[in-house]
């Protein structure tokens, strides 16, 4: 089983943060790596057990299922269920918890999954660093001011 | 029932963080309004069961029971057992988590608790701020931290 960890500070209210990531459908809006996204058979993004159907830049094409999702604790945990990354069984959790000093936001983003032992170190950080704190840097930017 | 939450970014790495708050004896060391803290029956401070006896700067005395510690976790709870203070059934919880953008520390600090009736504003605030505010802002100090932001 390998495990990535990525967590953040981001300079807003956690309840702005939500607003932004708690859509399912949205990655496309926060994300840079994504290019677009919808949800199949036309259900609500709040829906649990929707599944969005998305693409990166690079083309490659993921589909993922909501499996969890909280405004009360500000967390989205989902499992994919197609991607061209060779790993299987792959749940993550996004999760917010205000930092009332400084009324900002602590952001983690975990996920595990299982894989060849030779392509375990590669996977965790690509996906740490390309997936996870890409979109906290995202975040960070758009948050600003 | 009154609930407090409060929490803070130490510009520390994580473990050098709970080096400091795991020591369930140490916080006479760091927090301004206790002037002096001993485990009761010497038993060792990371003993799961241990009651810390302390006192604050105008003399009153505590107790607090030892809950749960994690070093997994980087967590602990506590119970206050007796106290001049009227925080009825109050448990806190604390716990650590590593900010992996910029090798800081996350640090979260609640707890629950009843109060007679018509205090629970005052109890909260001296809770919030004194307690816990005022415990983050000494741990920087202690540490010789910059401010969190």
């Amino acid at each position: 089983m390998a495990r990535v960890y990525i967590s953040s500070i981001i300079d807003a209210p956690s309840t702005r943060v939500w607003e932004k990531v708690r859509d399912f459908n949205a990655l496309p809006r926060w994300h840079p790596r994504i290019r677009e996204s919808r949800i199949e058979n036309g259900e609500p993004s709040d829906k649990v057990g929707c599944i969005r159907d998305f693409h990166l830049q690079n083309g490659d094409r993921i589909r993922e299922r909501l499996l969890g999702l909280s405004d009360y604790d500000m967390f989205c945990t989902y499992a994919i269920l197609e991607s061209p990354m060779p790993l299987t069984d792959y749940i993550a959790t996004l999760r917010l918890t205000p930092v009332t000093d400084g009324d900002r936001t602590f952001a983690e983003w975990t996920a595990e999954f299982d894989c060849a032992p030779e392509v375990a170190a590669d996977l965790v950080s690509g996906i740490g660093l390309n997936v996870f704190q890409a979109g906290f840097d995202a975040l960070k930017r758009q948050m600003a001011g | 029932m009154v609930k407090v939450i409060k929490s803070t970014v130490l510009n520390a790495p994580v473990e050098a963080v709970w080096a400091v708050l795991r020591d369930f004896n140490g916080h006479d060391q760091w927090h301004p309004a206790v002037a002096d803290s001993m485990i009761e029956r010497s038993q060792p401070s990371d003993k799961v069961g241990c009651v810390r006896k302390f006192h604050l700067a105008d003399g009153s005395e505590l107790r607090e029971m030892l809950l749960t510690l994690s070093d997994a976790d980087m967590a602990f709870s506590y119970c206050l057992m007796e106290t001049p203070v009227p925080l009825l059934n109050y448990v806190a919880h604390v716990r650590l988590a590593p900010v992996t953008d910029g090798d800081r520390t996350f640090w979260h600090w609640e707890s629950r608790f009843d109060t007679p009736l018509g205090r629970e504003t005052e109890l909260r605030t001296m809770v919030a701020e004194n307690i816990y505010q005022g415990g983050f802002d000494a741990i920087r100090a202690h540490m010789g931290l910059e401010g969190a932001r």
